[in-house]
């Protein structure tokens, strides 16, 4: 049993790319818990979508041993996710340290996210190392980012690191500072058992692996559990550390960080933030901070051509088992059939779950376009919260639509405020406020609906900031707006998987805006198919398509069958990425134009 | 009825015309010695199999091109085949001005008692945008030609669409063609194939496709002024006098089986499909190397066969069969199509009886959608095709 004095937890924070995973592979290379032979790339990242899609979607975890001053410390690094989507994850897994290491490139400076992640990290009252990586790199300019830090978040520039992930620069330095910097964790070993579950991952030989923060007791093989939230009972079968492979341990006590196998079959059994305790003299009170995941955006997987229902279905269990932070419920329409409601925690989140449905169960998938949750105040007083357009109530039962908001914080240049300002304008954005980081470079705060930005915003951000723009943002509530429904109808049948909610002042535009897209994604067929946007019955924008009035080849149809059918069954293909709708085939770029928001 | 038809495929024309995309080559100065005997060769193969050849077709390209010996040697080898089978219809493929006596002698010896010429338009400046060789002239006297031979059966092709035609024109030309008295009239839209010169021009800007309006008035005009002088309609292309239709071309929408030999041929025997080398040279050496040469084979599925029957069949003015649809594949037209036929027909644009299913006139004007539509409606998941690649038959 590590004395509890020498024990340090602290999670590694910062911005996408700037070197997060490198840094971790060189922290776990330079105490020796991996070989260099052993050492894969970025060897904490161990999913393959994440490695392609270049960011961490699950917080992972090492235990080394350090020894400073001549005593040895055991050092527990946890992986903290970095995107915006995954906000209460990562404050779970700051929940589980005492400090953290934030990371800023050094030449870049500080992003919306560092910002972000730091925010949480002060709310969680840890201790924040500033360190400011990649200074090997030309055109490093370490001592102003430093002052950055400083400027934007309090931190004294001069209690900065300067690091380089790469070179291994600065690394003892590093090791210094995590032991002396970074508070012991505190925790009675004799109390009854708390354990924090900070991360949770499905292991196909083993079942659930819940890794957890000792905060409270002591925990061993064989115990009886009761983990405090969920109210489901265990029998421990074992725990470790991970350095970085899972390795058994014969016990884990307050302080520390570890795993716990407890015969869970399913992810969907386990909540993250959820406390373990003992069955028999366990704890009264679970640790506090805990929530259940919010899932705020949400879009439909119908089954394409070629996929049914139930093989969707199938998919969709086999994937929530392993990552249970999307939510799926059955929902129908007239348009596209019988399909799934999900939720996600953001865009990406939703973008991470299609992909991985597709590569792993080899469906395919007809989305529809993600919109936000709205709550809907009826005359009778009572609130109800739609997940999708199609749920509206009719109108005259409705004294208010309430749509949910945001705090966001961008960071650009300084050249680019005034067109983020018209940007920001048409998303219906209100600023709140303005921080010089430096000469160059301003953050300003915005509330924005989080319908407006959900989509594009960050693409758009990006363009019009060269690249340079960052954008990190925070739900805070639901707020009432002038708000309708659209609905689109193609040959005169309304498909709501089409429909969207706008504001009362963009509907004009946004109606006109998604007819004519429509009208170019869908192909002419063999009649004219009119294209209408209609609220409440009344039509506010038409387009049409032509109809072909010959589509016969009159020709030598002799006996070279082969090619022709050939050309059937490309045609075939193609229409594997369409939905029918009545006689109209609807490819599925249309269910994403619904999407666009029109300002370009 | 269950003989099978046989394809001869002559790879030669005088010149290759604009829109043509069958394989075939100028002959001018080759020698079609080679090839000719090759082709023998392939035919002397292919039917030595048991199967009863019931029509034959003689096409290309231009069969009357080959010099008198080659085509007197080719047509000494059909006469072979003629004699060993009950050859019912025996069609050769002809340009008006490539007709002369001495081949008609020797086509009439080996039992042709059918012919199919492209005379294509009535106008010269028509035939010049098509880059034929023949003069409208020629028509009549070809025809003429052949009757003196005793060829009691006539076809002759028509294409309408073609770049500055008028309905009115076409209209003429079609007045002129059935004045001739001829049996069987094919008309064709004009399509611009890849690769052709006609679809270069067009993507070049020189040609300006015919008006898809246009287009239609002119099938419309074909379909009422052929069925008022007692041409009936029995493919969406054509159109015969009564019991004239085309049983060879019948083969091949009937989804029988049917032998193909020479270059770029097709045949498909017990829904074994092959296709030749679409090359005289490689088809030579094919030849003479391996005994065959086929480019490609494959063997259909149930499933394969019965998107073909679809394809095929939905051409005919009778429709789908549905007693021969359930026979050779097993599967029920009713649930086959995703049960989409119901849709169409709600439509106007299927007509759905006991034993057929048939396209109406709507339907006919949007042919290759409809078909289109059930095929992809077709649930063909058994249907990956076993491809052999180019081994010997
Ligand atoms: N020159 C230099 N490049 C670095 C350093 N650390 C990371 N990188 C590079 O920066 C990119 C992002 O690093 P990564 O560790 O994947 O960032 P993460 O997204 O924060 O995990 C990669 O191309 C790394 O090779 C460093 O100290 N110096
Ligand atoms: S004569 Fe017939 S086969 Fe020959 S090039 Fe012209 S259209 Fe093609």
């Amino acid at each position: 049993m590590t004395d509890q004095r020498l024990i340090r937890n602290f999670g590694i924070i910062a911005h996408i790319d700037h070197g997060k995973s490198t840094l971790a592979d060189r922290i776990l290379e330079r105490s020796g818990a991996i070989s260099k032979r052993e050492m894969r790339e970025q060897f904490l990242d161990d999913m393959d979508l994440e490695r392609e899609m270049g960011i961490t979607i699950k917080a992972n975890r090492a235990t080394v041993r350090h020894v400073h001053k001549g005593e040895e410390y055991m050092l527990n690094l946890i992986d903290t996710p970095g995107h915006v989507d995954f906000h209460y994850e990562v404050s779970r897994a700051m929940a589980a340290c005492e400090g953290v290491l934030l990371l800023v490139d050094a030449s870049q400076g500080v992003q919306a996210q560092t910002v972000a992640n730091a925010y949480i990290a002060t709310d969680a009252n840890l201790e924040i190392i500033p360190v400011i990586n990649k200074i090997d790199i030309l055109g490093a300019h370490p001592d102003e980012v430093a002052l950055e830090v400083e400027q934007v978040l309090g931190l004294a520039a001069d209690e900065a690191l300067f690091v380089s992930g790469k070179t291994g620069q600065g690394i003892d330095e590093l090791f210094a500072a995590i032991c002396e910097r970074i508070p012991a964790p505190g925790g009675d070993r004799a109390a009854p058992l708390r354990a924090l579950i900070y991360d949770a991952k499905s292991d196909p030989h083993r079942g659930i692996i819940c890794h957890v923060r000792m905060v409270d007791g002591c925990i061993k093989r064989g115990d009886a559990i009761h983990m405090m939230r969920g109210g489901s009972d265990q029998i421990v079968t074992e725990v470790g550390k991970c350095t970085p492979k899972p390795t058994p341990m014969p016990d884990l006590s307050a302080g520390e960080v570890g795993y716990v196998l407890a015969g869970i079959k399913t992810l969907a059994d386990v909540n993250i933030g959820d406390t373990i305790t003992h069955e028999k003299h366990g704890a009264t009170d679970p640790l506090p901070g805990y929530k259940t995941p919010q899932q705020m955006v949400y879009c439909d997987f119908y089954p394409g051509p070629g996929t049914t229902t139930q093989g969707l279905r199938e998919a969709m269990e086999r994937l929530w088992l392993n990552d249970s932070s999307f939510t799926y419920g059955p929902t129908s329409s007239d348009a596209l059939g019988v399909g799934f409601r999900c939720g996600f925690l953001g865009l990406l989140h939703m973008k991470i779950i299609q992909e991985r449905l597709e590569r792993e169960s080899d469906v395919s998938l007809v989305q529809t376009a993600p919109t936000v949750t709205y709550e809907i105040v009826l005359r009778t007083g009572e609130v109800v919260t739609i997940l999708s357009p199609s749920q509206m109530p009719d109108p005259s039962h409705i004294e208010e639509i309430r749509e949910p908001f945001c705090r966001a914080s961008v960071i650009i240049p300084v050249d680019c405020v005034g067109t983020l300002m018209t940007l920001a304008l048409e998303r219906r954005g209100t600023q709140t406020g303005t921080e010089y980081l430096s000469k160059t470079r301003v953050m300003l705060r915005f509330e924005f609906p989080l319908g407006e930005i959900i989509y594009d915003f960050y693409d758009k951000l990006k363009s019009i900031t060269r690249g340079y723009g960052t954008v990190d943002y925070e739900v805070t509530g639901f707020r009432a707006g002038q708000l309708v429904k659209m609905d689109i109808l193609v040959n005169a049948v309304p498909v709501d998987a089409l429909s969207i909610i706008v504001h009362r002042d963009k509907a004009l535009f946004r109606g006109r805006r998604l007819v004519s897209r429509l009208r170019k994604e869908i192909e002419r067929h063999q009649f004219e198919i009119p294209i209408q946007a209609a609220i409440g019955g009344k039509i506010i924008a038409r387009e049409t398509i032509k109809g072909f009035r010959k589509n016969v080849t009159a020709k030598c149809y002799g006996g070279d069958v082969t090619r022709k059918r050939k050309l059937l069954e490309k045609q075939k293909e193609g229409k594997k990425r369409m939905k029918q709708v009545g006689m109209v085939s609807i490819p599925q770029e249309a269910f994403m134009a619904v999407l666009d928001p029109g300002d370009d | 009825m269950n003989g099978c038809g046989l394809y001869v495929h002559v790879p030669f024309c005088d010149s290759k015309c604009g829109y043509c995309d069958f394989y075939s080559v100028a002959l001018k100065g080759r020698s079609a010695g080679p090839l000719v005997t090759r082709t023998i060769q392939e035919l002397g193969l292919r039917t030595l199999g048991g199967a009863a050849i019931e029509t034959v077709f003689v096409g290309g390209g231009t069969p009357t091109v080959l010099p008198i010996d080659d085509f007197r040697r080719l047509f000494a080898a059909l006469d072979g085949v003629v004699g060993a089978h009950a050859v019912v219809e025996f069609t050769v493929e002809a340009n008006p001005a490539t007709l002369d006596d001495q081949k008609l002698s020797v086509m009439t010896a080996a039992g042709v008692n059918r012919l199919s010429m492209g005379a294509q338009s009535w106008h010269v400046d028509e035939l010049a945008a098509l880059e034929r060789l023949h003069s409208p002239d020629d028509i009549a006297p070809g025809v003429a030609m052949a009757r003196r031979h005793g060829i009691g059966n006539i076809n002759l092709d028509l294409i309408f669409g073609i770049p500055g035609q008028t309905v009115q024109r076409w209209a003429e030309s079609l007045r002129r063609t059935i004045d001739l008295g001829v049996e069987h009239i094919a008309c064709y839209g004009l399509t611009y194939e890849p690769g052709t010169r006609l679809t270069a021009q067009r993507a070049a800007g020189r040609v300006t496709p015919c008006d898809d309006g246009i287009e239609t008035d002119m099938y419309g005009v074909a379909l009422e002024t052929l069925a008022q002088n007692g041409y009936g309609q029995y493919e969406i292309s054509n159109f015969a006098r009564a019991g004239g239709a085309c049983r060879h071309n019948m083969m091949y929408w009937r989804n029988r089986s049917y032998i193909g030999v020479g270059p770029s041929a097709a045949g498909c025997v017990n829904r074994r499909r092959y296709k030749n080398v679409a090359d005289v040279a490689g088809y030579i050496r094919r030849m003479d190397a391996d005994g065959m040469a086929e480019a490609e084979s494959e063997h259909l599925t149930r499933e394969m066969f019965a998107g073909e029957m679809l394809l095929m069949q939905l051409r005919l003015t009778d429709g789908l069969d549905v007693t021969a649809f359930r026979q050779a594949t097993g599967l029920e037209t009713g649930s086959a199509f995703g049960g989409r036929l119901d849709d169409f027909a709600e439509r106007g644009l299927l007509r759905i009886t006991e034993d057929g299913i048939a396209l109406t006139w709507a339907g006919t004007l949007a042919a290759d959608w409809v078909i289109a539509e059930l095929y992809a409606a077709m649930d063909l998941s058994g249907a990956e095709s076993q491809h052999v690649a180019s081994a010997i038959g």
